[in-house]
């Protein structure tokens, strides 16, 4: 392989994982939700919208950097989740219907509504945050000044990287670690047998729901940095937050990792080996291959003792 | 009872006789626009650009005495709307000439249904080379068509740049890719070589592994046909990676409006755009009719609003110069007009194929210390440009 060839495949697999690293972010909080309470939020994509527009206003009016904003964002999310679960989804499940998942289309639902209020109080116009470091980069050749060949780093891309692995291990340790922890994954494998060891399985599903919606706006926070903002941009993370829930397997959150990373670096080699218009069919390729060739997605591969499900 | 009914038929006889007297001097002129759905940011610039056009007009007496009385119908960038108000304005109204309309999707329904009625339509800001190649007697078009967006930078390209190699980059639309094209036939008659030609997803999160190939290819030239945000995270992501072509160019679109710098920030600096006006051009007028619209809306209008004031100004030209205002002769008065506006000169011509074409220049913008300065075609310039320019690595 020439040096060229190198610096290319390498930069890729770099982009990739970093790409990846947040998608996993997008991912576990659909995973958990999933794994907890069984039903798919398909208004995930636009909870991290409204994250993102809670990050663009503390730093348009008061100049709060978006990393720090997740403090402000999470509780927020966590909040806007527990309400959304508690008075909205919960009623709904209760309800014997003639559709069994009619909370899919409630979730439907609850994502436009999000949209469009966006779209009202902020138009439907692109927005940014731009930071300083936005465009700043580490360089191979700044470190080792003879090397043959030229990687560069995105800061802005590692710091939201690095942030989301803290993020990620947080909720690891939270849910094997704590006595909450223990309640939700109880909760998650067998629903009757948690209750009947005296956990409050109603609460449990309202905590998880808040739990996911702060993870997705988190993810929202590290993602603005790097993107840009709109009040339709929900629908395509959603999607992304899907495929790698099917691909990690639903419920897992080593999976969803895993499934995160994975999907990053395919997309990236798809494209830059066969075309970059070819990466969204690249994700529709992975998504049909996990559910036909792992239907229990990766961790199944692995079948050894695992958080979640 | 008899009595009354003499009432109320004098009183309405009265009434039209008023309406008429009243209808004489005013013109009044409806225009299609999108001012609601996605397109609506454009369609509000062009009203207003036009309102600005028939205050100035009705200031200095009107078209023959006859003020100009303005309104407007949002066709919210859908066809079978557009089609609908004009079939309203034509067949109802007897309006005698259309003028209007952004999409190009609109344009060709108006322009078809004009045809059909044999209504003259004067197209202002609308690109698809399609419209203006039917053969349609009564359509004519005063801005550019899409193949001729990039002239000006070919042009300089070829007078400045001098390069060997030339690299593309697009949108999967149908904009993008007639874009990517058109620059693929000019640069093979131009002797470049196309190294690299690759389309995208709008709105992808991650150019990275694209643009590392771009750097691998390494091209003189990077050309873009992007809109606005795809436009910006393509600089930004191009100046992390260090890659240094002698020119970064933009093919109009997303390159040329404000919002590009104010996202992109220094990443934005150097890279040139195809345009069709800008607010620094010496065209009587065009200044002027900048100023008072930033004075008004607080921003400058882009080139969309320019050709819709000049528009309102074509118009009058027409019809204060035709012999009646009947189709026929408004047509042949349209067809007659050579004159100077705000936007450049018109002149509707038939040649390469199109009918009832204005042929006016297009220019390049560069981004010169964050603003954009005209630099090409160099009797227009406002800066003189910036090349060659330096590698990111030269940049603090």
């Amino acid at each position: 392989m020439t040096s060229a060839g190198l610096e290319v495949l390498l930069q890729t697999l770099i982009s990739g994982l970093l790409l990846g690293g947040l998608y996993a972010l997008i991912g576990i909080g659909m995973t958990l939700i999933m794994g907890v309470m069984k039903i798919i939020n398909l208004a995930h994509g636009e909870l991290m919208m409204v994250g993102m527009y809670i990050a663009y206003v503390l730093f348009s009016s008061f100049h709060i950097d978006p990393y720090l904003s997740i403090l402000i964002a999470a509780p927020v999310l966590f909040f806007l989740g527990i309400f959304i679960q508690k008075y909205l989804i919960n009623p709904v499940l209760k309800v014997e219907a003639i559709i069994p998942e009619n909370q899919v289309i409630l979730t439907v639902g609850i994502g436009m509504v999000l949209a469009n209020i966006a779209t009202i109080i902020f138009s439907s116009d692109y927005k940014t945050t731009p930071v300083e470091y936005a465009t700043k980069a580490w360089y191979l050749s700044d470190i080792w000044k003879t090397s043959p060949i030229e990687l560069s780093l995105s800061m802005a891309w590692s710091v939201s990287f690095c942030v989301a692995l803290l993020i990620t291990a947080c909720l690891w340790f939270f849910l094997a670690k704590t006595d909450m922890g223990k309640s939700i994954r109880a909760t998650a494998q067998d629903k009757e047998a948690a209750q009947l060891m005296g956990v409050n399985v109603e609460r449990m599903r309202v905590f998880t729901f808040g739990l996911g919606s702060a993870l997705v706006g988190s993810a929202g926070c590290l993602f603005i940095p790097i993107y840009y903002l709109y009040p339709d941009l929900g629908g395509q993370f959603t999607l992304i937050a899907f495929v790698i829930t099917i691909l990690g397997g639903l419920g897992s959150t080593v999976g969803a990792i895993v499934g995160g990373l994975i999907l990053g670096v395919f997309e990236s080699l798809t494209s830059t080996y066969v075309g970059m218009g070819w990466a969204p069919v690249g994700r529709f390729v992975i998504f049909v291959a996990a559910l036909i060739f792992v239907p229990g997605g990766i961790m199944s591969l692995f079948k050894k003792k695992r958080l979640g499900k | 009872m008899k009595r009354l009914s003499l009432i109320i038929l004098m009183s309405f006889v009265l009434s039209l006789i008023a309406s008429s007297l009243f209808a004489a001097d005013t013109f009044d002129l409806v225009i299609p626009l999108p001012l609601t759905g996605k397109q609506a940011k454009f369609g509000e610039m062009m009203k207003r650009s036009y309102e600005i056009a028939a205050e100035e007009i009705n200031a200095k007496g009107g078209i023959k005495k006859k003020k100009i009385n303005l309104s407007f119908e949002d066709s919210g960038a859908k066809p079978e709307t557009a089609r609908a108000i004009v079939e309203k304005l034509i067949d109802t109204k007897k309006q005698p000439i259309i003028v209007g309309e952004y999409t190009s999707a609109c344009a060709k329904a108006v322009a078809a249904v004009a045809e059909e009625r044999k209504t003259p339509y004067l197209v202002v800001a609308s690109a698809d080379d399609d419209i203006t190649q039917k053969h349609y007697k009564y359509v004519f078009r005063q801005n550019p068509v899409n193949a001729h967006y990039s002239d000006a930078v070919i042009d300089f390209i070829k007078n400045v740049v001098k390069p060997k190699t030339i690299a593309i980059l697009f949108e999967s639309s149908a904009f993008g890719t007639s874009g990517a094209d058109a620059m693929v036939k000019d640069a093979e008659k131009a002797g470049i070589k196309v190294v690299l030609k690759e389309k995208y997803e709008a709105g992808s999160v991650d150019f990275k592994p694209l643009l590392s190939k771009v750097k691998a290819a390494q091209p003189d030239v990077l050309y873009m046909v992007s809109y606005v945000m795809d436009a910006s995270l393509l600089m930004k992501q191009i100046k992390e990676l260090r890659i240094d072509a002698k020119l970064f160019a933009g093919g109009a679109a997303g390159f040329a409006i404000p919002e590009f710098i104010d996202n992109a920030k220094d990443a934005a600096e150097y890279v040139i755009t195809a345009t069709l006006w800008t607010t620094q051009l010496k065209y009587p007028g065009s200044k002027e009719y900048a100023e008072k619209y930033k004075k008004k809306y607080g921003d400058y209008p882009s080139y969309h609003g320019a050709s819709a004031y000049s528009a309102l100004f074509v118009t009058k030209e027409a019809l204060e110069k035709a012999k009646d205002w009947t189709p026929e002769g408004i047509r042949a008065s349209l067809k007659a007009t050579n004159m100077t506006t705000a936007f450049g000169p018109v002149k509707f011509e038939d040649k390469e194929g199109y009918q009832n074409q204005n042929f006016s220049d297009t220019y390049v913008l560069q981004v010169i210390k964050g603003e954009h300065e005209t630099i090409w075609p160099e009797k227009h310039a406002s800066k003189k440009y910036v090349y060659p320019m330096p590698t990111w690595r030269e940049r603090r």
